[in-house]
């Protein structure tokens, strides 16, 4: 029955992969002009290219060809890999965000994961402690971690460890130490609001009636809230999750220009300034399917949660 | 429970309030200036900070601008305080044909940081990719005479092309820097030159490793102080400092074209008073706004007459505390060539501003002004701008974009006014010179018939004294028209911490920094 669930589901993604892909190549066509000129002009730097240059460079490039045709040779490109060619750099586009991934996979699983860790750890304890002192510090530390923005946390984080202790290095990527501070800088303004979110769903949970019965029985705080009422929560917080993982994906610009992190964040802002479509077509897509298959995992971790899910009730 | 957790807590506040206001009333430690005079040791590294990517790998606009100053070298220099072109690579040219062909006698022996041997042969082979990639600075071809001769043929007759022999990007390199070696099209592999820097590490966006050049050292009879140059790609200029603060980085420098990149000029006094050395160095870079003077309403230059007047220029330099110099006395600044003969003085006159608007009836007038988000002293700049002309009753609406944007407006006149920059480090004067007031060039900031003319005339002139005549014309007709109207003459700046041995000529030979003399003390 699982099993079946996960092949529905997996197959219902299809479509919405297919919807990233043709608007991942559709990008140049709704920038404003002639997209062979387009190339012609940024790719290959020519100023004020003749008409005869573009009608050729159309034609050798197969731009010529109807829309549909063009969609599936690009298509049949990418599912082999072949991303094209930067336009800034002349390199292989798959090239480049290779180089550059490692860098945003460190930052984006290590911020995901403190920050989950310690929203849950604080929102648990803001919601059995509610109205009381340690409730009072997360609020205020989710305020915080809302209104701060992250770019001055990070420069204030250089100055006190970097410049004052010198106990961390201010910039680069390489080892465990200069991950510290981005991850750090990134971790608390993405839990702030998780915090809030797993509190208030706990809240939730607990003031439901099968807790009153389970106390009622006589089980153990602790018992009530890990064995039954989170596990209610967690639907809702895995949902809100699921849907700030883009912003996780692609919002770490900031730290990577304050920490000179060499991810892709940056990396796809820059492309963007510089008009290198086939760079940002390929981070668009990769985004797209990233966000896609990430949807189908938290479909997959809903059924396993919760039974009722499963059986399509 | 509650009690345990209540004294828990507090124990940590306090614990970590002392520590934090220890560790932040502490002033920065005192950095020693005192040098030893006898000998002095330095360290096997230097650290450079550094905003931009070199690009050593080359791509669409080949290397970067660092690489080019000091790892290439040119046929030629520029010095502009006698606006003559001396001898580098080139001891000695010809100019044939009213300049449309140029002969150069290269030095002999003169090695690539690789070993192999500069000639007539790099020569050509740096012209031939030049234009085998289309460059728009690329000669027409060039010629081997003999081994230390080489023809260089221009499509037109003017001095501007010796000018383009000082230029960034005709800076010389080795045929071996390609693959397959001396190939015009061959794929870069990295650049070789006979500058006091060899590359010898590189990873895009993070950093890139540089070794003295012997070759170059021990034809000037001196010793590098140090082994090894590593510069570190930093982008953010508030982290750049902070390196430099921490230790990191040994040397903070701004962006070698200038313009952008820099070191903050707000914090220029500060560093200066924790015990950094501020190296400073004028260059006649001046920033301005241009107008969209082929339509209304700036096609009537009265209107930008008042927009002149209007700018209080001793206020916008106070934004960059004061670092850099109020462009009043004239386009350029006033090391550039002839700039003080010209005699020129740009007045502050709000009332006047006001009694021209209110004459030609445009008191109130809305107009838009283009500013590229990614320069963000230009945001602030354009702001007091917009205040000062809202003093004198015209509206400025003020467009922030981003840089591809704000270039699709510029390139489809799509603004009222913007704000740009003319000249550039000393060797770009006049190459400059064309790109902003030539009728040929694509990125003008203002063209007339008379100052077309003059560009023209001031680019085609070789005889020095004649040259200076046609400067000082085309200076006071940009004046006249207000064609643009200067704000600030910029700056380039070093900032070093007090460790570090330099000397001041030997950093700014050419305006932009080089680092062959620099040392970090034990």
């Amino acid at each position: 029955m699982m099993l079946r669930y996960i092949i529905r589901r997996t197959v219902q993604i299809i479509p919405t992969l297919l919807g990233v892909s043709i608007l991942s190549f559709s990008l140049l066509y709704v920038f404003p002009g002639d997209p062979a000129e387009l190339i012609v002009r940024i790719s290959a730097g020519v100023d004020n290219p003749t008409p005869e240059m573009i009608e050729k460079f159309r034609i050798e490039s197969g731009l010529d060809k109807p829309i549909v045709l063009q969609y599936f040779n690009w298509l049949s490109h990418i599912v082999r890999g072949d991303f094209g060619v930067s336009w800034t750099s002349g390199k292989p586009v798959l090239e480049e965000i290779l180089e550059r991934f490692p860098a945003s996979a460190v930052l984006f699983f290590s911020t995901f994961l403190i920050s989950i860790i310690f929203a849950f750890l604080l929102g648990i304890v803001a919601a059995l402690y509610r109205d009381r002192l340690m409730d009072h510090i997360t609020r205020i530390w989710a305020l915080l971690g809302i209104s701060i923005p992250s770019f001055w946390l990070g420069l204030m984080l250089i100055w006190l460890f970097s410049v004052r202790l010198h106990l961390l290095p201010s910039f680069g990527f390489g080892t465990l130490k200069h991950a510290i501070l981005p991850v750090l800088t990134w971790s608390m303004s993405f839990m702030a609001i998780k915090t809030r979110f797993v509190r208030a769903s706990l809240l939730d949970a607990l003031s439901q009636d099968y807790v009153l019965t389970a106390r009622s029985k006589g089980l153990s705080d602790g018992l009530i809230v890990f064995r039954h009422a989170l596990r209610n929560a967690l639907i809702p917080i895995i949902t809100y999750l699921s849907m700030s993982m883009g912003h996780l994906i692609v919002g770490s610009v900031m730290i990577e220009v304050v920490f000179a992190w060499p991810g892709l964040g940056s990396y796809l802002v820059s492309s963007v300034f510089r008009r290198d479509f086939p760079v940002v077509q390929a981070l668009v897509l990769l985004s797209g399917v990233m966000f896609t298959v990430m949807n189908l995992i938290v479909d997959i971790l809903y059924a396993i949660i919760d039974p009722r899910i499963r059986y399509g009730g | 429970m509650d009690k345990k957790v209540i004294a828990a807590v507090i124990c940590v506040l306090v614990v970590g309030t002392a520590f934090g206001a220890y560790f932040i009333a502490k002033p920065a430690p005192q950095i020693e200036q005192k040098q030893s005079e006898i000998t002095v040791e330095y360290r096997d590294t230097v650290v450079l900070g550094y905003g931009k990517d070199p690009r050593l790998h080359g791509g669409k606009w080949g290397i970067g601008f660092f690489p080019k100053i000091n790892v290439l070298e040119r046929l030629v220099e520029y010095d502009m305080e006698s606006d003559e072109y001396v001898p580098s690579l080139a001891e000695s040219w010809e100019i044939k044909e009213d300049g449309r062909v140029i002969v150069f006698h290269l030095r002999k022996g003169v090695k690539f940081s690789d070993g192999t041997e500069f000639n007539a042969s790099a020569v050509k082979f740096t012209m031939d990719r030049l234009i085998a990639k289309e460059h728009s600075l690329r000669p027409e071809r060039a010629e081997v005479i003999d081994e230390y001769t080489v023809a260089i043929y221009f499509k037109e007759a003017e001095f501007f092309n010796l000018a383009k022999m000082a230029e960034f990007h005709l800076s010389i390199m080795a045929p071996t820097s390609v693959t397959p070696t001396g190939d015009p099209d061959g794929e870069l592999v990295r650049p070789i030159g006979t500058g006091p820097l060899k590359v010898v590490d590189y990873k895009e966006d993070q950093y890139a490793v540089f070794e003295p050049n012997i070759y170059w050292y021990e034809e000037r009879g001196i010793e590098s102080k140090f082994k090894r140059l590593v510069m570190k790609i930093i982008p953010d200029e508030d982290t750049r400092v902070m390196a430099l603060r921490s230790g990191e980085v040994d040397i903070i420098t701004d962006y070698t074209h200038g313009g952008s990149d820099y070191t903050p000029r707000n914090q220029l006094s500060m560093l200066t008073k924790e015990g950094f050395r501020v190296y400073k160095r004028d260059i006649p870079l001046t920033w301005v706004i241009a107008f969209n003077y082929e339509r209304e309403p700036f096609n009537d230059s009265r209107l930008r007459e008042a927009v002149d007047l209007a700018i209080n220029r001793d206020e916008i330099v106070k934004i960059f505390d004061n670092q850099v110099r109020p462009a009043k006395q004239g386009m350029f600044a006033p090391e550039a060539p002839k700039m003080k003969e010209a005699n020129i003085n740009y007045e502050y006159d709000p009332e006047e501003a006001r009694r021209i608007l209110r004459e030609s009836g445009k008191e109130g007038l809305n107009v838009r002004m283009i500013v590229n988000k990614e320069q963000e002293d230009q945001i602030l700049v354009a702001q007091l701008i917009q205040q000062q002309l809202k003093d004198i009753g015209l509206n400025v609406d003020l467009d922030i974009l981003e840089g591809g944007a704000y270039k699709q407006k510029r390139d489809t006149g799509d603004y009222d006014m913007r704000l740009y920059y003319i000249g550039g480090t000393d060797r770009r004067f006049y190459l400059r010179l064309f790109w902003r007031f030539h009728p040929e060039t694509k990125w003008k900031a203002y063209l007339s018939p008379k100052t077309g003319e003059l560009c023209d005339d001031v680019l085609r002139e070789f005889n020095r004294e004649k040259r200076g005549e046609y400067l000082i014309d085309l200076y006071r007709t940009l004046y006249e028209e207000h064609g643009v109207i200067p704000l600030y003459n910029d700056i380039m700046t070093v900032v070093t911490s007090s460790k570090v041995d330099t000397d001041y000529n030997k950093l700014f030979e050419f305006a932009e920094p080089q680092f062959y003399d620099v040392g970090v003390r034990v």
